[in-house]
């Protein structure tokens, strides 16, 4: 590994670049918890604060409700992903 | 110059691993492995072909996610890139692999 | 259907809070605590006042013998409540119909 290599802005993708490319797209939002919440997102701000549009959430991979709208208060986000995620079983 | 080690920022040891694969501990029982795209000063991650490793209350899930906003919030460790790769195998080469967390006394 | 451009007008996350001022909301909080309420009044932490609140607490034990899990959910009536924003999990406002 060389560790001086030129890295251009076409690779690097900031948290504020990818905030901005996932608007009304299909999320999954991981909380602390661990309950996953599915939808599309409409918007979120600093704090990652967001609000989703037909959410679901789902505990330990069960679905466990349904929410119009939903907001989700930052502090309890552990990620925000934009795949449908796959799950492989560990156990 | 930053050539020193002994100067190096922990921010700009970061910014060394854009583009490559990193190895991130979380505080509780989860671990995650991706490629960084970016970050921020809140050390806030943008990672790439993740997976995602975690003990949950009915045994080990992995979950492999495209592309992922991390929140810096929980980050606990982030070992070194030696750390990450074992001579010519990866890390991530290992869904049976031990887990800090299984280090940890537990109550599964 | 006749929903509006305005309605969902949601430019930042508290939007979707300011919308549903004198509505009733469902907040799910930490330690499996839900409340149901009419919101009448909310700050940037989420600090809110709720009226005619119906409060649901959910516990689990482990029953001493079988340890089977037993869930309970207790609820309670509660004619006005200050909540502290930090343990709000999530807000959803009533279902919009047309």
């Amino acid at each position: 590994m060389s560790g001086t290599g030129e890295r251009g802005s076409a690779t690097t993708k900031t948290p504020a670049d990818f905030l901005k490319s996932i608007r009304g797209r299909p999320v999954v939002v991981k909380l602390n918890s661990g309950v996953d919440y599915r939808g599309i997102l409409a918007c979120l701000d600093g704090y990652m604060n967001i609000a989703m549009e037909q959410t679901e959430e789902y505990v330990n991979g069960q679905l466990k409700n349904k929410y119009g709208d939903a907001f989700i208060r930052g502090n309890n986000v552990l990620y925000i992903s934009t795949s449908k995620r796959t799950l492989a079983d560990g156990a | 110059m930053a050539n020193n080690p002994s100067q190096l920022l922990p921010s700009e040891l970061i910014d060394r691993c854009i583009g490559s694969k990193i190895w991130v501990i979380m505080k509780g029982d989860k671990e995650l492995v991706g490629t960084l795209r970016g970050f921020d000063v809140y050390v806030n991650m943008v990672l790439e072909d993740v997976t995602e490793y975690e003990i949950t209350s009915e045994g080990r899930r992995i979950t492999k996610l495209d592309q992922i906003l991390l929140n810096g919030n929980n980050i606990a460790i982030i070992p070194s890139e030696e750390a990450t790769s074992f001579g010519s195998f990866q890390i991530t080469d290992f869904p049976e692999r031990l887990l800090i967390a299984d280090l940890r006394p537990s109550l599964f | 259907m006749g929903s509006t451009e305005e309605e969902s007008a949601v430019k930042e996350p508290l939007d979707l809070i300011r919308l549903s001022l004198d509505e009733r909301i469902y907040v799910k909080l930490r330690h499996d605590r839900e409340l149901r309420g009419k919101l009448h009044a909310y700050d940037q932490h989420l600090n809110m006042i709720l009226g005619d609140v119906e409060e649901t607490i959910t516990t689990v034990e482990i029953d001493d013998e079988t340890y089977e899990e037993i869930v309970r959910t207790t609820k309670r009536m509660v004619p006005f409540l200050f909540v502290r924003g930090d343990g709000v999990i999530l807000v959803s406002p009533p279902l919009r119909t047309a």
